[in-house]
């Protein structure tokens, strides 16, 4: 199966359905989707600032990350089914949009700057948990994930405004507008 | 109430927010960041209170860790929801959900600052355990923030969400 015809799949099935037909759905779902998605970047934003040495490096930051994670997991994982209910309902409109292919982007760049930062420098944190200045390698993963999940909220507005109507216009199309 | 709105979206200063492409979708993303601010800052201290986050530290820590974010962050959420509101007030005017928030907001600032305010002198007269009144008051709290957020949310959809009581019928 080509991708266009997986997308039309998507948007066809049962629950992209419902989200199309419900009345409350969409208002619901959405609502939800920006409530988890704003949990996800707080919640990341204290580990990040902690990463950065805020407001001091009294608190451990294995107790910060322990504590913290679980709830932007959490939120995470709400925010994306909300968000794979709201793409499957208009999954043609979204797949073409370029807002919401950037957000894909700063998604997955967010999801490699943690994969990265847990694969390498966390490794060491015993030597840095507290007190002690964090590597440089962590306060730049820190620092890159507050830019990245910014990012993520800037574009997801812009799709917002954008989706539906950024499509080209095929070459040699005539159009004649009668008043 | 809607002829001032009417009036205030044919001023100058309504025109020139709405005529710069990028300034309504920044004034609104910058208020979705805030949310993720505020909601978590309330929702660290009423975990504290709880007694299921940051217990190696005191209330008295805790609160003022996050009572500036939670501030600050209403403070800014108040001037870009202003410029907003001046940017488009008949739509925010016209909707049963925008004057639902303002009053969920307005009750959410009080409680947050008397809560505060009791909590602080509760926890330095018993500091291991807060009563049921206090856990109850920061349950709420959360439920009125989360309510805040879905009603803003609903502003956009607001004959949806109310159907026949929607002051745009």
């Amino acid at each position: 199966m080509d991708l266009p015809s997986l997308i039309e799949t998507i948007q066809a099935c049962a629950p992209a359905v419902w989200m199309r037909t419900s009345v409350k759905a969409m208002p619901i779902v959405e609502a939800i989707h920006v409530l988890a998605g704003a949990t996800v970047f707080g919640t990341i934003l204290i580990v990040d600032l902690r990463l950065l040495g805020f407001p001091d490096a009294r608190r451990s930051v294995t107790r910060v990350c322990q504590e913290m994670l679980r709830l932007t997991w959490g939120a995470f994982f709400v925010s994306l089914t909300a968000g794979l209910l709201m793409f499957a309902a208009n999954a043609h409109t979204y797949y073409g949009n370029t807002a919401f292919r950037l957000k894909m982007l700063a998604l997955l760049g967010a999801g490699v700057n943690m994969a990265i930062f847990h694969g390498t420098t966390f490794r060491s944190v015993r030597a840095w948990d507290r007190s002690v200045p964090v590597p440089l390698a962590g306060r730049l993963a820190g620092a890159t994930s507050i830019l990245l999940w910014v990012s993520v909220i800037f574009l997801a507005r812009w799709i917002g405004f954008t989706k539906g109507y950024d499509f080209k216009i095929p070459a040699n199309t005539h159009i004649d507008f009668q008043f | 109430m809607h002829g001032f709105a009417a009036w205030l979206q044919g001023t100058p200063a309504s025109n020139a927010i709405k005529t710069v492409s990028w300034l309504v979708p920044l004034l609104q993303s910058l208020h979705i960041l805030t949310i993720g601010v505020v909601f978590v800052s309330s929702l660290m201290v009423a975990l504290r209170v709880l007694g299921l986050m940051r217990t190696d530290e005191s209330f008295e820590a805790v609160w003022s860790r996050f009572a500036p974010w939670i501030w600050w962050g209403l403070g800014l959420m108040a001037a870009t929801g202003l410029i907003l509101v001046v940017a488009e007030p008949v739509r925010e005017f016209s909707t049963l959900s925008f004057w639902m928030k303002m009053l969920l907001v307005a009750s959410g600032v009080t409680s947050t600052a008397l809560y505060g305010r009791s909590l602080r002198v509760a926890a330095r007269l018993a500091p291991v355990q807060f009563s049921v009144g206090a856990k109850t008051a920061s349950v709420l709290i959360i439920v009125l923030w989360l309510a805040v957020i879905f009603l803003g949310r609903a502003i956009a959809y607001d004959r949806e969400v109310w159907g026949s009581l929607s002051l745009r019928t």
